[in-house]
């Protein structure tokens, strides 16, 4: 059975190492190895078919942050392209073979040693978080402390409840962020280990086909919805209007 | 809380997690956006300039095509002129060529004509003397046989009047 809780492989002290934590160092180490790539071999003309197409998916990504966020857009990419790359290579990872399947016997329970990090509400969680705590200060020093206050404190009555509105629509969005995501991988972790238990071979493919679309578009809408978020807030109230 | 806490929740897993997902941004941001798009931009300009470059490559181009089209055509008609003046001159030249030779002739012509004139002339008193010399000598040879020598010499001073006043 499968558990919302990552489980514990080890402990550093009070810190334990899960296997979800084990999973996002797999996916930091292929990021990092792909950026070392990438920062040796850049050249002004391409030589290589992997610097192509990260540039190709940079100028795309970049042009559509500029479409919508248009003169905060330099700002707004790194966000938005970082939570896109991180959260699809974090969903995919848990499609890698072995990952979810190797593992230890705990208790009669079967542990296993790397699990999809996405699937861990801690990660989910976070960069909610990070989202919720960069928009508020980008838009702070966008449009100002004065302006940025101005949207949730009013003297007036109507504003001001208005304004509330607004504080409790942030937290909801940290929640429909990081639940959004975990949800959608935790249950497809669950589908393929379900599947998977029915019958192990070829019968899990569309599945884990399925789960390819779905790991890319929660990647997407997490990051997107994390730029939309960002151009409002770093958007003054007078040019809104 | 016990929601939470059923959802696996660590505030030392989320922690890390934070600090783990801010360090791949950072280094996302410095080693893989920035130069990345440093690069698109350095192209971009480049190819701009280039197509720029392009532009006024054309546009001298086709400046220097109307220049050469003037040129030319002013060198045909400055080759018009210089051929046709070139005509003229000849024609000029084979005119006062053709007088001067007409003139040379003439003059080659009377002078050969004096020559003529004057050798004739010279021609002819050699030969009146060898004439007169013959016809003394012949009268000699003659008057020997029928005068004496008084007669001789007077018949011959009359002869020799004769023909110096024929002659």
């Amino acid at each position: 059975m499968i558990s919302f809780a990552p489980e514990t492989i080890l402990s550093l002290g009070f810190f334990p190492i899960t296997n979800t934590i084990l999973d996002i160092l797999l996916v930091d180490l292929i990021i990092i190895g792909g950026i070392v790539y990438v920062y040796k071999n850049i050249a002004l003309i391409p030589n290589n078919l992997f610097q192509n197409a990260i540039e190709s998916i940079i100028e795309m990504f970049y042009g559509l942050t500029e479409s919508i966020a248009q003169n905060v857009a330099a700002k707004i990419f790194p966000y938005f392209m970082s939570f896109f790359l991180f959260i699809l290579l974090t969903n995919w990872s848990s499609l890698i073979p072995g990952v979810g399947t190797i593992g230890f016997r705990e208790h009669d329970e079967f542990i296993p040693l790397f699990r999809g990090a996405t699937s861990d509400l801690n990660l989910t969680l976070g960069l909610a978080l990070v989202s919720a705590v960069a928009t508020h200060t980008l838009s702070i020093k966008t449009i100002g402390i004065k302006e940025y206050l101005s949207r949730y404190f009013s003297f007036n009555p109507l504003n001001l409840f208005i304004g509330l509105l607004e504080i409790i629509s942030e937290i909801t969005k940290v929640i429909s962020l990081s639940f959004r995501l975990f949800g959608n991988i935790f249950a497809g972790e669950v589908v393929i280990i379900t599947v998977s238990s029915i019958f192990a071979f070829i019968f899990p493919l569309p599945f884990l086909l399925l789960e390819i679309v779905v790991g890319m578009v929660q990647a997407l809408v997490f990051s997107m919805l994390t730029m939309v978020f960002m151009a409002i807030l770093t958007t003054s109230h007078n040019q809104s209007h | 809380m016990d929601i939470i806490k059923n959802f696996g929740v660590n505030p030392v897993l989320l922690g890390a997690q934070i600090v783990n997902f801010l360090i791949i941004f950072f280094i996302l941001k410095k080693f893989l956006y920035k130069p990345i798009l440093e690069l698109l931009r350095k192209r971009q300009t480049t190819i701009k300039e280039g197509l720029k470059q392009a532009e006024e490559a054309k546009v001298r181009l086709e400046k220097v095509i109307v220049e050469e089209k003037n040129i030319l055509r002013q060198a045909q008609i400055q080759a018009k002129k210089i051929i046709e003046d070139t005509k003229q001159e000849s024609i000029e030249i084979t005119k006062n060529m053709t007088n001067d030779a007409k003139k040379l002739t003439e003059k080659m012509l009377g002078e050969a004509k004096n020559q003529i004139i004057r050798e004739s002339m010279e021609t002819e008193k050699r030969l009146a003397l060898k004439v007169s010399k013959l016809a003394v000598s012949f009268l000699e040879k003659s008057l020997k046989n029928f005068f004496s020598g008084s007669q001789q010499e007077e018949v011959l001073k009359n002869v020799l009047k004769k023909i110096k006043k024929t002659a």
